[in-house]
């Protein structure tokens, strides 16, 4: 995806999220309440894999009532610094009633305003915020926001059904193959792409009628598209949003021969961003031949930085 | 066929005067019986200007103009709210044009008005026919109790007689409607179609029908009708065509021709008889249907080969075809040689990944509940695996039992009875791969326990007018055993023996003493005695396990439940449905840390032929996880015959066959993943492009790890690659 080409040094140097709050809803039935523990917990734990300086925190069960959440988040408001990330992470039930999303929590729900209200008043510049509930797509109008990216597993507040998102969203992060552009990073566009794949691959091999059509806005637009492209504005933010970079190296701790080598190597990466770009447009051998090139180059130059 | 039968009684009779009709309509059925049809054509719309509703509803349905005549019924029934007369006959409107349900609930009001009307009964018994119910004939012997002299109910039970392969009852029941009138000319047709089946071109019958109606083109539509119900195709269409020359404008008959002429691979043709019908406002679903799946043939691709033809929908053509190409040559290869006869040409392989479009080409066709493939000759049609949920069915073993028939039909000229070509094509099932072929489900256990098994001269009812809802089931597993037990007792020869005694026209009494040499009765008692001793101990056990099945789930902890499931599996030990007992006892080792004894149970699963693919994909990932390489590989190649869109399974088999030294098929496997178009292309693209290098395709291996880099340029591995294959 061209999104992701353009973004991808970037996303490689920016610090991974640092804050990650995930919130397992009320079930409703001890089935959904085991589920929605279990996915809440994987999440945990594979976020927790960026290491030390990642801060997790998971509210389930009986443990995440809208109490608990707003105390939680504005805790978080008094900690975070602008240059922070923030990831919110929501899986189980949501109801719409044409007006108001509801995110179903043991005792009072919270509202998705009251939910954007807790989010604005985190300095992160950098917002992600994953709906994973039913009817998530109603909270769409009021989370959206410049510098956020809001995915949701539903199109709209009329998707009722218990949703599957959530399964292939742990998935994301747990399986290598979500990492498309292999660059060590799952970013929260391979992340959605990821997961809406696999919930669609889930709907049509069972013959079912697809009850949830996830969707993504990272423009601050209301909006959401299922297709994030830069004809439609949106992808940008949530390639460059590292969701899961465990083992990150930096930089700075390279010689200076290999620091030289990393900007020729940013230089060749570029350069085939570029001839992508222009694919459309160019006789296919040509292309071809160019791209080989740079990419034969590209290994080399990667070979001395490893060696 | 049925719905021409829905034609021909509206015209045949002569005794349903009714007061509001007085002779009027009599006289234009009359007119149309003996085939003047300028004259009746003037008669009935003589009748559309008649004074009472009912009489005009008559005239427009005499007319073919249905909307006119439903109008008038519909006054007819405001005027005459309590007449069992207009709901009878509103109700014939409605079964001559398509719509069988709305004419019983017609018939059925007639009757709660007047239960002594016999017509309306034998319309109820039409209605039955047309769906192949067992109650058709009940229904038809009603009516004839009702009124001893309605000929029509004796024409309807010689044509369903015929239906059930029973010509002497046929013949009976045909000759009683001729007794009552020597005019009755459904029953001059069925006589004539016998003749028709046991190859006599010329039939006596046939030229008393001509000198009644010398345009009763519905006598050779009767013809075709048991000439498509015994799939002998090519003569369906000769004697639809005969018919529609004596009368052009019987377009159920046209709409048959174009759904057989599409059954047989000629869409063209089938395209401009289906559109005849549509523009002369003929729309039934069969019509409709069959259009919509004409204008999206060009949606497949065809891939020819020596003897073969396989069509494939394009988006996944690139997945399935280098599965089911190969695999239809081996069985076409393993026919020609078991069989000892090449086909006349190539046979051709339809493959539908949407099951309606599947579907349309069954059409009126008897015994299709389930149905996954079905072969018309030289074309065989079947769901694609993506057309069901995974584990739903395994292709393979459905595209060998439609290839047998192919090979059957053929050799036989298409005289084989159902039975035996069923029955053949589930041994071969089984002959082919061990795992396949028909399981002992509970339906069929249940009906072992009930003693439910059909005669072997009996056994084509079984598969043509089922008893009990799951009596086409139990006959597909009957046939597949006594052809199992004659191939055990007599060899492979006996079987061919009997494929020529049907080529010669014999009949299976005949067949099985020519072949067998014993007669028919002491058939039945050996292969009952040979099936009890394979069966019994399932069969005694069978209430306990039925009753054990919820308890295991139940059971206070995980020994205790290992215990019953274990009781389970032996009582039943065929039994790989939904939740078996290997299934679950493969759960339980696993959950216990015993992954030995669950690979145990698992692989028993796989051997006995079950399909779950969750379950089989556990297997395999257990059996690498041992070392077993050689197992995973085969649980993986099953699976790829079950359900062949799991990214996973090609992922995980292309490793191991890599691993193995196999890399031709690792760059199959890795190409099946880049088919089904993963989310990780740029792993896709590595993984294939080392299986072309291992297979000593640099060139292609070198394009695909350039594409691989193109999606992930950093991609290390990918780049060490293009390194070495760039040296």
């Amino acid at each position: 995806m061209k999104v992701v080409l353009l973004c991808l040094a970037l996303a490689a140097a920016l610090p991974a999220a640092n804050y990650y709050v995930t919130i397992a809803g009320l079930g409703g039935t001890p089935d959904y309440d085991a589920q929605f523990a279990k996915w809440a917990a994987d999440l945990d734990h594979e976020l927790k894999a960026n290491g030390p300086d990642a801060q997790v925190v998971t509210l389930s069960g009986n443990g995440a009532t809208r109490q608990k959440v707003q105390e939680l988040l504005s805790s978080m408001a008094t900690e975070i610094k602008p240059t922070d990330a923030f990831a919110l992470l929501l899986i189980g039930h949501g109801t719409y009633d044409d007006s108001d999303y509801k995110f179903n929590l043991p005792g009072p729900d919270i509202t998705a305003g009251e939910l954007a209200t807790l989010l604005n008043r985190i300095p992160a510049r950098r917002q992600l915020v994953v709906n994973m509930t039913s009817c998530s797509g109603g909270s769409l109008a009021a989370l959206a926001k410049k510098d956020r990216i809001v995915i949701t597993a539903t199109k709209s507040g009329s998707e009722k059904n218990a949703t599957v998102f959530a399964r292939y969203w742990v998935d994301a992060l747990k399986d290598p193959s979500a990492d498309t552009d292999k660059n060590g990073t799952v970013s929260a566009l391979e992340a959605f792409l990821y997961a809406q794949k696999k919930t669609a691959a889930y709907f049509e091999s069972e013959k079912l009628l697809a009850t949830e059509h996830a969707m993504i806005s990272d423009n601050g637009s209301a909006n959401a598209v299922r297709d994030p492209k830069p004809e439609n504005g949106n992808g940008m933010l949530a390639a460059a949003f590292p969701l899961l970079r465990p083992g990150s190296e930096s930089a700075a701790s390279l010689s200076p021969e290999k620091q030289k080598l990393l900007v020729k190597k940013e230089d060749l990466e570029a350069k085939i961003d570029r001839l992508k770009y222009q694919k459309a447009a160019m006789p296919e051998d040509e292309y071809k031949q160019q791209l080989t090139a740079l990419l034969l180059e590209l290994a080399r130059t990667q070979a001395e930085i490893d060696r | 066929m049925r719905i021409v039968s829905g034609l021909l009684w509206s015209v045949a009779s002569l005794t349903f005067v009714t007061q509001a009709m007085a002779a009027g309509a009599n006289d234009c059925h009359t007119l149309k019986h003996h085939g003047q049809m300028r004259e009746a054509t003037a008669c009935f719309e003589r009748l559309t200007r008649a004074s009472d509703s009912l009489s005009r509803a008559e005239g427009f349905l005499g007319l073919g103009q249905y909307d006119a005549a439903n109008e008038e019924f519909r006054v007819a029934f405001k005027e005459q709210p309590k007449s069992a007369d207009v709901r009878y006959e509103w109700g014939r409107l409605y079964l001559e044009h398509y719509q069988p349900g709305d004419a019983a609930k017609l018939f059925e009001e007639a009757l709660e008005l007047d239960p002594n009307y016999a017509r309306a009964y034998l319309g109820l018994a039409r209605v039955a026919g047309l769906g192949y119910d067992k109650k058709a004939p009940d229904l038809a012997q009603e009516a004839l109790q009702h009124d001893p002299k309605l000929y029509e109910a004796h024409e309807l039970l010689a044509y369903l007689a015929l239906e059930d392969s029973d010509e002497k009852q046929a013949t009976a029941e045909a000759q009683k409607a001729l007794a009552i009138s020597d005019e009755a000319l459904d029953a001059l047709s069925v006589l004539a179609s016998i003749d028709w089946l046991s190859g006599k071109t010329q039939s006596e019958w046939m030229d008393r029908v001509l000198k009644v109606n010398p345009v009763y083109g519905e006598a050779y539509a009767t013809g075709a009708h048991f000439f498509t119900i015994n799939r002998r195709y090519e003569l369906a269409v000769d004697y639809e065509r005969k018919a529609l020359a004596l009368a052009p404008d019987l377009w159920p008959v046209r709409s048959e021709l174009g759904l057989n002429l599409m059954r047989l691979g000629h869409s063209d043709e089938a395209k401009k008889e289906l559109d005849q019908c549509f523009e002369a406002h003929w729309r039934d679903a069969q019509t409709t249907n069959a259009l919509k799946l004409i204008d999206t043939l060009d949606q497949y691709q065809t891939f020819e080969s020596g003897s073969t033809e396989l069509m494939l929908n394009k988006k996944e053509a690139a997945l399935l075809r280098p599965y089911i190409e190969p695999e239809l040559q081996k069985a076409v290869a393993t026919y020609e040689r078991k069989y000892k006869m090449k086909l006349p040409e190539k046979v051709r392989l339809e493959v539908y990944p949407n099951h309606d479009d599947f579907v349309v080409r069954t059409l009126g066709l008897p015994g299709q509940g389930g149905l996954l493939g079905v072969t018309f000759g030289l074309v065989v049609a079947m769901d694609s695996p993506s057309a069901r949920p995974p584990g739903d069915f395994n292709w393979a073993s459905t595209m060998w039992h439609e290839l047998s028939h192919v090979y059957i039909l053929t050799a036989t000229h298409h005289l084989v009875p159902r039975w035996f070509t069923e029955g053949l094509a589930v041994h071969e099932e089984g002959a082919a791969s061990p795992e396949w072929g028909d399981r002992m489900t509970p339906e069929i256990v249940s009906a072992l326990k009930n003693k439910k098994l059909l005669p072997v001269a009996d056994l084509d009812r079984g598969f043509v007018r089922p008893e009990y809802p799951t009596q086409v089931l139990v006959s597909y597993y009957e046939a597949g055993k006594i052809c199992d037990y004659i191939a055990q007792k007599w060899g492979d020869d006996a079987i061919l023996g009997m494929v020529h005694s049907y080529a010669s026209r014999k009949t299976t009494l005949e067949a099985i003493q020519d072949n067998l040499h014993e007669s028919a009765d002491a058939f039945n008692r050996d292969f009952q005695a040979w099936l009890d001793q394979q069966t019994t101990e399932t069969v005694r056990h069978f209430d306990e396990w039925k009753k054990n099945l919820s308890a295991a789930s139940k059971a206070a902890n995980k020994n205790e439940q290992i215990r019953l499931d274990i009781a389970l599996r032996d009582e039943y030990p065929a039994y790989v449905g939904p939740n078996s007992p290997y299934e679950e006892l493969g759960k339980l080792y696993q959950d216990m840390g015993n992954k030995a004894d669950a690979i145990k149970e698992l692989e028993r699963y796989r051997n006995l032929g079950g399909t779950s693919v969750a379950s089989l994909k556990n297997l395999a990932r257990l059996e690498q996880e041992a070392g077993n390489a050689k197992e995973a590989e085969a649980t993986l190649t099953a699976l790829n015959d079950i359900y062949p869109e799991d990214e996973e399974v090609h992922r995980m088999l292309g490793n191991l066959l890599l691993a193995n030294s196999d890399a031709s098929h690792a760059v199959r496997e890795f190409g099946a993943v880049l088919a089904l178009k993963p989310a990780d292309t740029a792993e896709s693209h590595y993984d294939l492009a080392k299986a072309l290098q291992a297979a000593h395709r640099n060139s292609e291996a070198k394009d695909q790890v350039v594409l691989a880099l193109e999606a992930a340029p950093g991609f290390k591995p990918a780049q060490q690659l293009l390194l070495q294959l760039s040296q």
